[in-house]
C-alpha cells in the first residue's frame, strides 16, 4: 500500500481480480510507471486533468444529444482518466483467442446459410436456429464476397477472479464504441504527457486506415466507392459515425441519400447518381430494406437486399449475422470451434444454462441468488434479472415471464468482474470493468486493434458497464 | 458531393449569416433605443423575426435581446439558429475543415452555458453582443483560411450571400415602415443613419457623403456600391460568380438559374436612383426579394427533385 492520500482508501473487493494490485496490495508491474506519476501529482492536478478531459470531449463534439422539450442537451459518456493496462502476454492470448473465435463464427454463418452441416450433424439443435429472430431466410444461399460475414466485431471480454479472460458476448451486428477507443487515447496523450511512450504502449490510431483498407478489399471493383450508412443525427452513436467517415475520408450517407436502380445502389450527388460498392452500415438488419424487412423503415434503402443478392454491393457486416451472437447460440460457440477448426477454444465461454431445457431451468430456479438471467435476443443490459439483488417479488414476476417461453432466456452464474482503479471524488477506487477489443476481418485475414474499449461500472458495487446504464469508459493500453 | 451535404452546407451558412445580421441589428438598435426609445422601438424587430403573430412583446431592451438570443420559441433566436447551423455542420463533417466544426461547436456550447443569460442582465449588453459577434466572425475567418476552394466553399458562400441579400432587404423594408410614420426630416435622417450602421455601411457613407443623410445617397450606398461587401450590388455579383463556378463544374444544373441570376444582376446594375424612386423603393425591394426566392427555389429543386 502506498503512502499517498490518493491511494489511501483503495478497498479491494473480496474474491476479485484487481488490474492494478495483486492480492497482497503488491503493485502489478504494468502499473508502476502510472502509479509513480500519480504519486507525484497533487489532488489539484488530477482534478484539473479530469476537468480537461470533460472539456475536450465537449469541445470536440464527442457527445450525444438528449432531447428535452425543444432543447437539445449535449451529454458526454463518462470517461475515467486512469488507463486500464494489459500486458503483452495477456494480449497475445486475447488476440489469438478472438481470431480463433471469429474464424469459427464466420464459418458457422457460411454453413448455416448454405449446407447446414452443423445442424445435420446435430451439433446445434435445428429449432434453436430457426426460432431465432436474427436468422434471416433472405440470406439462404447468398454468398458474400470472399465468404466474409463478420467484417467488424467487438467481442466483450471479462476477467474472472482467477485472472482468466472469458467471452461474455460476441457482438457481431454493429458493435459501437470504437470511436471512444480512439478519442480516449487522444485524451490520455494530453493528460499523461510522456507516459505512453515510457510505457511502450501500442498505438490504436491507425484503426481507421486498416478499416478502410479492409472495406475496400471487400469489393471486386478496382477503385470501389465505400460509404458509411447511418440512421441519422438522432442516433446516439452518430458521433461515432461522423468520426469514422471523416477519418476514413468516405461519405457518411443516410438512407434517403441512396437509391437502387437496376439492382445497383447509387448515392445522390451534386453531379448526379454515383455508384456505391461497399456499405459499412450502422443500421440494423430489420431497418435495412423496407421491401424485405420492416416495411415502415425510413432508415434503409428500398431494394438494397436484391442488389446485395445480385452481388452488386457489399454490405458490412452481412445481413443475418445476428444468428451467431444470439445468447442461446453463444452456448455452442466452443462446440463450433471444435467442429469447424478441430481446435480447443483459447478463450472460454461463461457457463450458460438454457432455460428451454427443463433440467437447466430447475437448477437456475434453485440457485437464483447466484444467477443472472438474460433474454437471448437482448442487448444493452436491458431485461436482465440479477438474482443476488432482486426481491422475491421481482424474481417471481420474472419467472412468470420466463415460463411463457423459457427458450427465449438463458442464465449465467453472477461473475466477479475484475476491478480497475478509477479516479472518483479525489480518490482511487476500484470499479468493475470489461474489455471490448475491435477486430476487422478482411480477405487477407483478421486484424485486432491492440487495445479496445474498457467499459467501467461507475456505480459502487455495480456489474453493469453499459453506457445506457451508468457505465463509463477508460483508455486501454496494451504494452508492446 | 452528396446533394444532401451541399444543402447542409448552404443552410449552415444561411443560419449563420442570419444570426450575424440579427446580432448587428440588436447592437445598433440598442444604442439608438437608448437615445430615443419612441423612435427606435423593439416591436418591428420582434415582429420581423418571431412572426407577426408572436405573442411576445416588450419595449425593455434587455428583455428583447434575451428573447432574440435565448428564446426557444422564437424560430430566429440566436440559440435556435446556431443549433440548426451546427446540426447542418455536424452531418457534413467529412467535408469541412476540423477548425470550422470546432468553431461552430464552441459557439453552440457557449450559448448553452446556463450562466450566459445572467451575464446579459448584469453586464454591458454591447460587450455581450460583441462576444457573440466574435464567434460569427471566427466562423467566416475559419472558412476563408481553411476551406479549400471547391464546391463545398461555393455552396457555403451561396447560402451566406442569399441570406445576406434577404437581410439587407429586410432591414431596409423595416426602416421604410418606420420612416413612413414621420415627416420630420431630422427623425428621418436618424433612421437612415441607423440603417447604415446596422448594415455596417456607416463609415463608408461618411467617407463618401459626410455626415448628412439623404435618402438617395443612402440607397445608392446600400444598393449600388460596387466595392462594399455588404451592398446588394456586391452580394449579387458574388452570388452569381459562385453559382457560375458550380454550374461550370456541373454541380448545379443551369435550368432557369442562369436566367434568374442575370435578370437580378442587371436589375441592380442598371436601375438608377430615379428609376427606383419612380417605382417606389418598397416595390423595388419586393421585386429583389422575389428574385432571390426564385433563385433559392431553383437551387432547392435540384436537390429535392423526385427525378433522379
Amino acid at each position: 500500500m502506498q503512502n499517498s492520500p490518493l491511494f489511501s482508501s483503495y478497498e479491494m473487493l473480496k474474491d476479485t481480480w484487481d488490474e492494478m494490485y495483486a492480492s497482497d496490495f503488491k503493485l502489478r508491474e504494468q502499473y508502476e510507471i502510472v502509479s509513480s506519476y500519480l504519486q507525484k501529482s497533487s489532488p489539484e492536478d488530477l482534478r484539473k486533468k479530469e476537468d480537461l478531459s470533460k472539456q475536450l470531449f465537449m469541445n470536440q463534439g464527442v457527445t450525444f444529444t438528449v432531447y428535452n422539450d425543444e432543447k437539445g442537451i449535449e451529454k458526454i459518456f463518462p470517461f475515467d482518466i486512469l488507463p486500464r493496462i494489459i500486458t503483452h502476454n495477456e494480449w497475445e492470448k486475447i488476440d489469438k483467442g478472438i481470431k480463433q473465435r471469429i474464424t469459427a463464427l464466420n464459418l458457422f454463418l457460411k454453413d448455416i446459410y448454405h449446407d447446414q452441416f452443423i445442424l445435420k450433424d446435430k451439433i446445434i439443435p435445428v429449432d434453436l436456429v430457426y426460432s431465432c429472430p436474427y436468422f434471416l431466410r433472405e440470406m439462404k444461399g447468398v454468398t458474400p464476397p470472399h465468404d466474409i460475414y463478420v467484417h467488424i466485431t467487438g467481442v466483450d471480454l471479462i476477467r474472472n477472479n482467477n485472472g482468466e479472460f472469458y467471452v461474455l458476448e460476441d457482438n457481431l451486428r454493429t458493435p459501437s464504441g470504437v470511436s471512444y477507443m480512439l478519442e480516449n487515447r487522444e485524451i490520455s496523450k494530453r493528460i499523461f504527457p510522456g507516459i505512453l511512450p515510457q510505457n511502450n504502449v501500442l498505438t490504436v490510431s491507425n484503426y481507421p486506415n486498416i478499416l478502410y483498407e479492409k472495406l475496400k478489399s471487400c469489393s471486386n471493383q478496382p477503385d470501389p466507392n465505400v460509404v458509411l450508412l447511418t440512421p441519422g443525427i438522432y442516433n446516439s452513436a452518430y458521433y461515432e459515425h461522423t468520426t469514422l467517415a471523416r477519418l476514413m475520408g468516405i461519405e457518411l450517407v443516410e438512407g434517403s441519400d441512396l437509391v437502387v436502380k437496376d439492382h445497383m445502389v447509387f448515392m445522390k450527388t451534386t453531379f448526379g447518381l454515383k455508384r456505391v460498392d461497399v456499405i459499412y452500415r450502422r443500421v440494423d438488419d430489420e431497418y435495412l430494406d423496407p421491401l424485405e424487412f420492416n416495411a415502415t423503415s425510413i432508415l434503409g434503402v428500398a431494394g438494397i437486399m436484391a442488389a446485395y443478392r445480385k452481388g452488386n454491393v457489399t454490405i458490412v457486416n452481412a445481413p443475418g449475422t445476428g444468428i451467431a451472437d444470439d445468447k442461446a447460440v453463444y452456448t455452442y460457440v466452443p462446440d463450433m470451434i471444435r467442429y469447424y477448426l478441430n481446435e480447443e477454444p483459447i478463450l472460454k465461454n461463461i457457463e450458460t444454462y438454457q432455460l428451454g431445457k427443463p433440467e437447466d431451468l430447475e437448477y437456475v430456479k434453485n440457485n437464483i441468488s447466484k444467477m443472472v438471467i438474460k433474454k437471448t435476443d437482448g442487448s444493452g443490459g436491458y431485461g436482465m434479472l440479477m438474482g443476488h439483488e432482486a426481491s422475491e417479488k421481482d424474481i417471481e414476476d420474472y419467472f412468470a415471464t420466463v415460463d411463457k417461453n423459457p427458450a427465449a432466456f438463458i442464465a449465467q452464474p453472477i461473475l466477479k468482474l475484475s476491478t480497475a482503479p478509477c479516479y472518483i471524488d479525489g480518490k482511487l477506487t476500484p470499479r468493475c470493468v470489461d474489455l471490448r477489443p475491435f477486430a476487422i476481418y478482411g480477405p487477407d485475414g483478421i486484424k485486432i486493434c491492440p487495445g479496445g474499449l474498457t467499459r467501467v461500472a461507475l456505480k459502487k458495487g455495480s456489474l453493469v458497464v453499459n453506457s445506457s446504464q451508468g457505465g463509463g469508459s477508460k483508455d486501454t493500453w496494451v504494452i508492446k | 458531393m452528396l446533394s444532401r451535404v451541399a444543402n447542409n452546407l448552404m443552410w449552415m451558412n444561411r443560419y449563420m449569416e442570419r444570426g450575424y445580421s440579427i446580432l448587428r441589428l440588436l447592437k445598433v438598435n440598442f444604442s439608438a433605443n437608448q437615445d430615443s426609445p419612441e423612435l427606435f422601438s423593439w416591436t418591428p424587430i420582434i415582429k420581423n423575426y418571431a412572426g407577426v403573430d408572436a405573442s411576445f412583446q416588450t419595449e425593455n431592451a434587455i428583455e428583447c435581446i434575451d428573447f432574440m438570443v435565448f428564446n426557444y420559441d422564437n424560430p430566429n433566436s440566436i440559440i435556435n439558429l446556431v443549433t440548426k447551423s451546427r446540426e447542418n455542420a455536424r452531418s457534413a463533417q467529412e467535408h469541412i475543415p476540423r477548425e470550422l466544426w470546432l468553431g461552430i461547436n464552441s459557439y453552440f456550447l457557449h450559448l448553452q452555458d446556463t450562466n450566459l443569460p445572467e451575464k446579459l442582465k448584469h453586464q454591458d449588453p454591447v460587450e455581450f453582443l460583441d462576444s457573440l459577434l466574435n464567434y460569427q466572425l471566427l466562423h467566416y475567418g475559419n472558412i476563408e483560411v481553411t476551406q479549400e476552394r471547391g464546391s463545398a466553399y461555393y455552396f457555403m458562400n451561396v447560402g451566406k450571400l442569399l441570406e445576406r441579400v434577404i437581410q439587407i432587404s429586410d432591414f431596409t423594408s423595416m426602416k421604410l415602415m418606420e420612416i413612413s410614420k414621420t415627416s420630420d426630416s431630422l427623425e428621418r435622417s436618424f433612421h437612415w443613419k441607423y440603417l447604415l450602421l446596422s448594415i455596417g455601411a456607416y463609415q463608408l457613407y461618411l467617407k463618401k457623403y459626410k455626415s448628412s443623410f439623404h435618402e438617395d445617397n443612402v440607397i445608392s450606398v446600400i444598393f449600388q456600391e460596387q466595392l462594399f461587401p455588404k451592398s446588394l450590388y456586391y452580394c449579387v455579383n458574388k452570388l452569381s460568380r459562385h453559382i457560375n463556378e458550380l454550374i461550370q463544374t456541373n454541380e448545379l444544373v443551369k435550368n432557369d438559374l442562369e436566367f434568374l441570376l442575370g435578370k437580378l444582376e442587371s436589375t441592380i446594375k442598371y436601375t438608377t436612383i430615379e428609376n427606383i424612386n419612380e417605382q417606389g423603393l418598397e416595390n423595388f425591394i419586393a421585386s429583389i426579394k422575389q428574385d432571390i426566392k426564385n433563385i433559392s427555389m431553383s437551387i432547392n429543386n435540384v436537390y429535392f427533385s423526385t427525378k433522379s
